[in-house]
């Protein structure tokens, strides 16, 4: 492999975006988010970490029903385990050494393993469609109810007490301590950095994951099973693969979570919540990462501006929101959005500056 | 769509009266923000509107007489939508960008228990005006409600001596019921009686067919009920439908959940509650407040005792801040610690104990009526909240934040 | 003797109470999902509309059966309403009607909190109680169940004697070979969307005089209800009813032995296992078996 081949594998039919202006785009993006911290203030900087804690939640769920094909309503479920977990562990363990990343390594473990023995019961028990929906949510409530119930003293493991319907509290936050005993703690503009570079990573590397191979045969899966079974591919081993990696990205956006806000609670595996993830991908789109990833934050900062300016008001405007925007942007609004200003190029001038044909393909399916 | 447009117009309303009275206060000192996290919508938002109003109340009666201070004060609010992750996220948004430094809020003891986190590492006020399981102590919270000595320690003797010994709980499942149930467990085993069974019924829960049948069962002589919400307040209507007509004690029916207005009567007849304030409270402190309450809030259903402690907690800060003649909360702790913070409250005097930052109250026990009137059984003038006290908790000496309970003492 | 007899009575009874609640709770979402493939997330908000319809026109001095009626006709209008304007963009895409209608249920709710305002008062349970050994029991219970009953053997007529049901059932098999034979299947979607939320107004108006009405009682509802159609599959006859039936002595038993909590959670557990089972229900085995 050549320099030049490494463009190759983060681009390809799976993914909008391309070429020289979009990649310095990214750059941009990036650079700026960088210097953020910079500038704004202390609260901003902690509220802006908070909505990109969920993001990979949203990109986990678009990579399992946008690219997949298979409705997850219980992301929740990964979510709210890794965060118990990450709770437990960090509080037995105490904010000495570097125990706090352990319990955040030991709370992806346990969420992505839980996520591959789920789906390695539903996909080889031959679930699928609206059902692969309605399993994970029953598995999330059912998760939730259990959790809601240990309020009493008896339900303790080791030092931390599960506290039912309350949540656990005063969970130690992320650190970790290099080997001159210097500690870095993840809390404000680092946690910011933190969640930053997770970001890209996980972005650039779902890039690379979704224009693969694997990428192709899981969207040939999500159009026509038969025939990608016909080629040859055993479908149930990339959908598998598809829905772990999901309940890992899950479980990161619960550990993070729980390390930001010190805190994890039973609603958060509960309906209300469980339905928040299909919405932002569902809003922001869900065929393509970027707009995933996009349109998950955007919809998560609108959702709280709109909270905080309408009061009461905001839930009747939030659901307006997504009526509105299915109706008219029935693919999400970002490829929407991608989309209109195209046409709008188009019809300025004569050459399309987005001639991509993957947008072309889905515009037309759409 | 005429929703979007009448919000549109509410906003662009709203946006104007700001203006306007950011005008109107230009020449004054800059008027003192006070954070106010209260659920508008959700699943409780029917008891916890009346705190809302009980703040607005406060704060326009203490700014028409000149505001704290010489300074008048401005509420910032947030509705958390009954969701305490949003409690999280509103209290961190209030303390950090609003530059709030005392909070009012918080219904439900999980609500506060998520908040409090974040108030004690910021170091703001919380005044947490709302009867609860107790036990907090916690130098960065006032309680302005009822706590169970003040509640249980009255009532349970009451019932049984007045009805038996043999007792029932039924009580939602989270840390409110859990710790209420451990009280009612400890009170009545203290005095010689019996716990027949102690139902924990999850949050949501509407259909009570199974609990109603393990009650008859059981055939206690009195039922203790601390079911929270309004699908659990279900309970009432099934259990007087099924014929289940027994005595029942509460800590949080009829001043808190309005009950008898909510249902038909005679469903609620046989209740018996011990709180600091009910709407029906006789004393001419009391109507002249309930007067004014419905001159603004015409269309109040109730002013529940969350209502009133919000109202008093605002007060209560009023008071604290002219005897330490400052909004500094190191100072505002001072004078906590002299044990003379006390006000006229509309349902009479309370006052903060230095030990546990909590309110006394005068307490009032009420039965309820097949007509679903109230009658007052019995009242005691002055019950401080003593039980943080006696187990250990002095917040003028050391401040471990916790909370405890007859099974989680502090350890020495 | 006696004494046991008292025991399986009120376990019957606390059975038959449980079907009740589930049959009528899932059956309007059943007709809805089972037809058009289309998941409500606004049939509680349907459920809600029903109990408070009901409620206003008891209080207004009608009787309480009047208004029952009154409630599942008022959801209906309203459900065909919605279908018009909405839920017929997407027949095609399912996930879609699911977002859209959480919207709408979020719209409906706080809307409601926002109009009606949050307390009302209920309108007290009728007809008394009956006693046997240490229980007694609400009549209104047996009515609950009488109506469920009733409910499953009106659907049987309609789907299976009338003009409505041929045309329905041919449209659910294949809308696009009943659409060239003449039947008009856009009108057979709305009256089956509304009659889908005439069904969920029907157990709102039911259950209002037993429940603390406030605009958010119809998500109590919602977790049973989706439990229910998902175990029962598509069909409302060959699926809701078992599905309910079994449900019901399996919450009603983890209830008995060990409480609320492990009542609820037996149902979600039992859903997952059937779904492992039987992926498309009791309806499409029984289809299976009949085939």
């Amino acid at each position: 492999m050549t320099l030049r081949d490494i463009p190759v594998l983060f681009n390809g039919p799976q993914t909008l975006g391309r070429g020289k202006l979009f990649w310095l785009g990214v750059a941009a993006v990036i650079v700026a988010a960088a210097i953020y911290p910079q500038y704004a203030e202390r609260f901003a900087i902690s509220n802006t970490a908070y909505f990109g804690v969920w993001v990979f939640m949203a990109l986990g769920l678009g990579l399992i029903w946008g690219y997949g094909g298979m409705l997850s309503f219980g992301q929740t479920a990964f979510f709210g385990l890794a965060g118990y977990a990450y709770g437990v562990i960090a509080i037995n363990l105490g904010a000495a050494h570097s125990y706090p990343f352990l319990a955040l390594i030991c709370a992806l473990a346990i969420g992505t393993a839980f996520a591959a023995v789920l789906g390695y019961f539903m996909i080889y028990g031959g679930i699928n469609g609206v059902f692969v929906g309605i399993v994970t949510l029953s598995v999330t409530l059912a998760f939730a109810t259990f959790m809601n119930q240990t309020a009493g003293p008896q339900w303790r493991i080791g030092r931390a007490r599960l506290n039912g319907y309350n949540g656990m509290t005063r969970i130690p936050s992320l650190s970790i301590d290099w080997l001159d005993g210097h500690r870095i703690r993840f809390e404000g503009a680092t946690f910011y950095y933190l969640v930053l570079g997770l970001l890209v990573v996980t972005y650039l590397a779902l890039r690379v994951l979704v224009n693969s191979r694997f990428g192709n045969v899981l969207v040939g899966t999500r159009e026509n099973p038969e025939r990608v079974e016909l080629l040859g591919y055993d479908v149930r081993r990339y959908q598998l693969g598809a829905f772990t990696i999901g309940g890992f990205l899950a479980s990161l956006s619960g550990a993070l979570y729980t390390a930001w806000g010190n805190f994890i609670v039973p609603a958060s595996m509960a309906l209300p919540a469980a339905a928040m993830p299909i919405i932002w991908v569902a809003v922001g789109g869900r065929e393509d990462l970027t707009a995933t990833l996009v349109g998950s934050f955007v919809v998560l900062y609108v959702f709280q501006a709109l909270t905080v300016v309408s009061q009461e008001y905001a839930l009747v405007a939030i659901g307006a929101l997504l009526v509105v925007t299915v109706l008219i942007a029935p693919g999400g609004y970002v490829i929407w959005a991608v989309d209109m200003a195209s046409r709008l190029r188009r019809r300025a001038g004569p050459s399309p500056p987005l001639s991509d044909p993957a947008l072309k393909a889905r515009t037309q399916r759409g | 769509m005429s929703m979007l447009r009448n919000l549109a117009i509410a906003s662009a309303a709203g946006l104007m009266l700001g203006v306007s009275a950011a005008a109107a206060l230009a020449d004054d000192k800059p008027p003192l923000k006070i954070g106010l996290l209260e659920d508008h919508s959700g699943d409780i938002a029917i008891f916890t509107m009346p705190k809302v109003h009980g703040a607005h109340l406060a704060v326009d009666e203490i700014n028409a007489a000149g505001g704290i201070l010489g300074r008048k004060l401005e509420i910032i609010e947030y509705d958390p939508q009954f969701d305490n992750a949003k409690f999280q996220e509103f209290a961190r948004r209030l303390i950090e960008k609003d530059g709030v430094q005392v909070i009012f809020g918080a219904a439900t003891s999980a609500s506060r228990e998520a908040i409090r986190p974040i108030i004690d590492k910021d170091n703001a006020l919380l005044f947490y005006a709302q009867q609860y399981e107790g036990g907090v102590c916690d130098g960065n919270m006032i309680g302005t409600g009822g706590v169970p000595e003040q509640q249980f320690s009255t009532l349970i003797p009451y019932m049984m001596e007045k009805y038996g010994k043999k007792v029932y709980v039924i009580a939602a499942d989270y840390n409110f019921g859990q710790i209420s149930t451990e009280w009612t467990r400890k009170l009545v085993t203290e005095a010689g009686g019996q716990i027949l069974g102690a139902e924990l019924i999850p949050l949501g829960v509407s259909q009570f067919g199974q609990t109603i049948q393990n009650i008859q069962k059981a055939k206690p002589d009195w039922l203790m009920t601390l079911v929270v919400g309004n699908a659990q307040s279900a309970f009432y209507e099934q259990a007087a439908a099924a014929g289940l007509h027994i005595p029942m004690g509460s800590s949080i029916t009829i001043g808190l959940g309005f009950e008898h207005k909510r249902f038909k009567p005679p469903t609620m007849q046989g209740m018996h509650v011990v709180m600091n304030w009910f709407e029906e409270i006789d004393r001419p402190a009391a109507k002249a407040f309930v007067a004014r309450w419905h001159a603004k809030y015409p269309n109040e259903t109730y002013i529940n005792d969350m209502g009133e402690n919000e109202y008093s907690a605002i007060y209560m800060y009023k008071k604290l801040a002219e005897m330490a003649g400052s909004f500094d909360l190191d100072k505002i702790r001072a004078q906590i610690a002299t044990g003379k913070a006390c006000i006229d409250a509309p349902e009479g005097q309370i006052c903060i104990d230095p030990k546990s930052q909590h309110a006394s109250h005068q307490m009032t026990l009420l039965s309820v009526n097949a007509d679903h009137s109230v009658k007052v059984e019995k009242v005691w003038p002055r019950v401080d909240p003593y039980w943080l006290g006696q187990i250990g908790c002095d917040l003028t000496k050391d401040d471990p934040k916790e909370q405890y309970t007859p099974s989680n003492l502090p350890s020495k | 003797m006696t004494a046991f007899v008292y025991q399986f009575l009120a376990f019957a009874y606390q059975v038959a109470d449980v079907f009740a609640f589930l049959v009528l709770a899932a059956g309007g979402l059943a007709i809805i999902f089972g037809m058009m493939g289309i998941i409500n997330m606004a049939h509680g908000e349907f459920i809600t509309c029903g109990a408070y319809v009901t409620t206003a026109l008891v209080r207004a001095g009608l009787p309480l059966p009047v208004g029952i009626v009154m409630g599942a006709l008022f959801a209906g209008v309203l459900g065909i309403a919605l279908e018009r304007t909405i839920v017929r963009r997407f027949y095609n895409r399912p996930i879609d009607s699911l977002v859209v209608t959480w919207g709408v249920s979020l719209i409906a709710t706080q809307g409601a909190l926002l109009v009606l305002g949050s307390a009302w008062t209920s309108v007290g349970t009728p007809l008394g109680s009956i006693g046997f050994g240490d229980y007694s029991f609400a009549l209104y219970r047996l009515v609950m169940l009488a109506v469920a009953i009733g409910v499953l053997v009106g659907l049987y007529l309609l789907f299976m004697k009338t003009r409505f049901g041929v045309h329905a059932r041919a449209t659910m098999q294949n809308p696009a070979m009943a659409r060239a034979l003449g039947v008009p299947t856009e009108r057979i979607y709305a009256q089956t969307f509304g009659l889908g939320a005439a069904l969920a107004g029907l157990a709102g108006g039911v259950y209002a005089p037993t429940l603390t009405l406030s605009p958010t009682m119809g998500t109590g509802f919602v977790v049973e209800s989706f439990v229910t159609v998902v175990v029962g599959g598509a069909d409302v006859l060959t699926g809701t009813a078992p599905a309910s039936a079994v449900l019901a002595i399996i919450r009603a038993a983890c209830t008995a032995a060990w409480g609320q909590v492990f009542g609820l959670i037996g149902l979600l557990v039992t859903v997952c296992i059937v779904i492992r089972v039987l992926p498309e229900g009791f309806s499409g085995w029984l289809m299976r078996r009949r085939a």
